[in-house]
């Protein structure tokens, strides 16, 4: 366990120094840079077994090379290029491959790919702050892991050095290039405790960043959003703070998008938002208020977002109640970790 | 309105205001819907921030005065009131040094 988390490190590590993703190693050391498996559908790499192949023996001179000493085929690839796919040496290496790839785990998968969606968005004067999803799994969780990823992110992203946006833009880029099931992996296991202690710290990003990550939220990892519309009665007069909640993405006027939170007996609670977009479900707040209400609220939601593995978003009017919000995630944040 | 009268009136203001957030902060959520409760909450905080920066501020007096006159949890409870509505800094709006004081004295609490 210590050791995986030394590797936790050294990826962040990695990535802090040189703003690039640690490579791909096998265990003699040597760098792999090519991958056959395919996502027919988009193109992306994947996994052995997922998606399609070319075969090893369909390397062209425009696809890199393993380095000296990688194994597997690489006679087979001197021989020139078949027309196609070759379905023997597919089928062959399927099987193994996939025990293989079973066994490696990714280094991505060690990054803590979070501090993609710590984000806050400040546009049209409507600023966002991302956090999200405690992991429920005590196994996975940032603190059981011992690997003080959460803090490490915090601290780097708070580094004087480096201005928050390139933080952020690394970030969000190392989340780019993840496949689904990295970035499944990564918001399953570790996302969730980095975002809480990521939000405080990063500052501003274009939204056309968060949206460029949100299409890349891993749809065929989890179960669709289980949001009900609840119904919601706050007076018949009309209200500028009325108007501003039923503005949100999504939302219905007269209904609260809402998540069940499952309590410790079993019970099952609602949760309300005030919309919801794709799998963010947004809480707008008119104004932030610090009481004991308040905390129990961004709590709950982070409970109930972990619960059914989404991401929260707040939404505020202005720059004054963004500086509060950020104040009270900072001191949420806190609270947690005692 | 005389300074006496305007204070009579804000600290009649508080005490409606202690008892609206007393009865917003009940926790059992079986009474009160804490997601309706932090919306009305939510509209209180916009509202006070909005009021008279003259009247504001003999608001804010009075709930200290009113946490001075009380004990145990209520006291604590009341004192808090401008606190967590950020009503300090609604009066420190223009005031660039008081907000960083604010700020400091704000980081030292939490």
């Amino acid at each position: 366990m210590v050791h995986a988390s030394r590797r936790s490190s050294s990826g962040f590590s990695h990535w802090l120094r040189t703003g690039r993703l640690p490579p791909v190693r096998t265990a003699d050391g040597i760098e792999l840079k090519f991958n056959p498996w395919h996502d027919p559908t988009d193109g992306r790499f994947t996994f052995a077994g997922a998606g399609s192949t070319q075969g090893v023996g369909t390397r062209d001179s425009r696809q890199p090379r393993l380095r000296r000493g990688a194994r597997g085929g690489s006679s087979k690839s001197t021989g020139g290029p078949p027309a196609g796919p070759d379905p023997r040496i597919y089928s062959k290496i399927s099987p193994k491959a996939k025990a293989g790839n079973a066994k490696q785990s990714h280094p991505i998968g060690k990054f803590a790919g979070g501090a993609g969606e710590g984000l806050y968005d400040a546009v049209k004067e409507t600023v966002t702050g991302t956090y999200s999803l405690l992991t429920t799994n005590p196994v996975t969780t940032i603190k059981d892991i011992n690997s003080g990823v959460a803090a490490m992110i915090d601290g780097a992203l708070a580094a004087e050095d480096t201005p928050a946006h390139v933080q952020v833009q690394r970030a969000a880029s190392a989340v780019a290039h993840m496949s689904p099931h990295d970035l499944g992996h990564v918001v399953g296991s570790t996302v969730g405790d980095a975002a809480s202690a990521v939000a405080p710290g990063a500052a501003l990003s274009k939204v056309s960043r968060l949206r460029y990550l949100r299409t890349l939220r891993p749809h065929t990892v989890y179960e669709s959003p289980k949001i009900k519309n609840m119904k919601e009665n706050l007076g018949k007069e009309p209200a500028p703070w009325k108007d501003y909640n039923n503005g949100a993405e999504g939302a219905q006027p007269g209904f609260a998008p809402a998540l069940m939170r499952t309590m410790p007996d079993g019970s099952m609670r609602p949760v309300k938002f005030d919309g919801i977009d794709g799998d963010y479900v947004i809480d707008r707040k008119w104004a932030v208020v610090n009481r004991p209400r308040a905390r129990a609220q961004a709590l709950r939601q982070s409970e109930v977002l972990a619960q059914h593995r989404l991401v929260g978003t707040w939404e505020v009017p202005d720059e004054i109640q963004k500086v509060k919000a950020l104040k009270l995630f900072k001191d949420l944040k806190y609270a947690i970790s005692r | 309105m005389n300074v006496d009268r305007e204070s009579l009136v804000a600290r009649q203001v508080a005490e409606i205001i202690i008892g609206y957030v007393d009865f917003l902060e009940i926790p059992d959520e079986d009474i009160v819907n804490p997601d309706n409760a932090m919306q009305m909450m939510e509209y209180l905080a916009a509202q006070l921030e909005g009021l008279e920066k003259g009247f504001l501020r003999q608001l804010v007096d009075a709930f200290y005065a009113i946490a001075d006159e009380s004990t145990g949890e209520t006291r604590e409870a009341v004192r808090n009131i401008p606190h967590g509505f950020y009503l300090e800094e609604a009066l420190a709006a223009d005031d660039p040094v008081r907000l960083a004081e604010l700020e400091a004295i704000r980081d030292a609490r939490d």
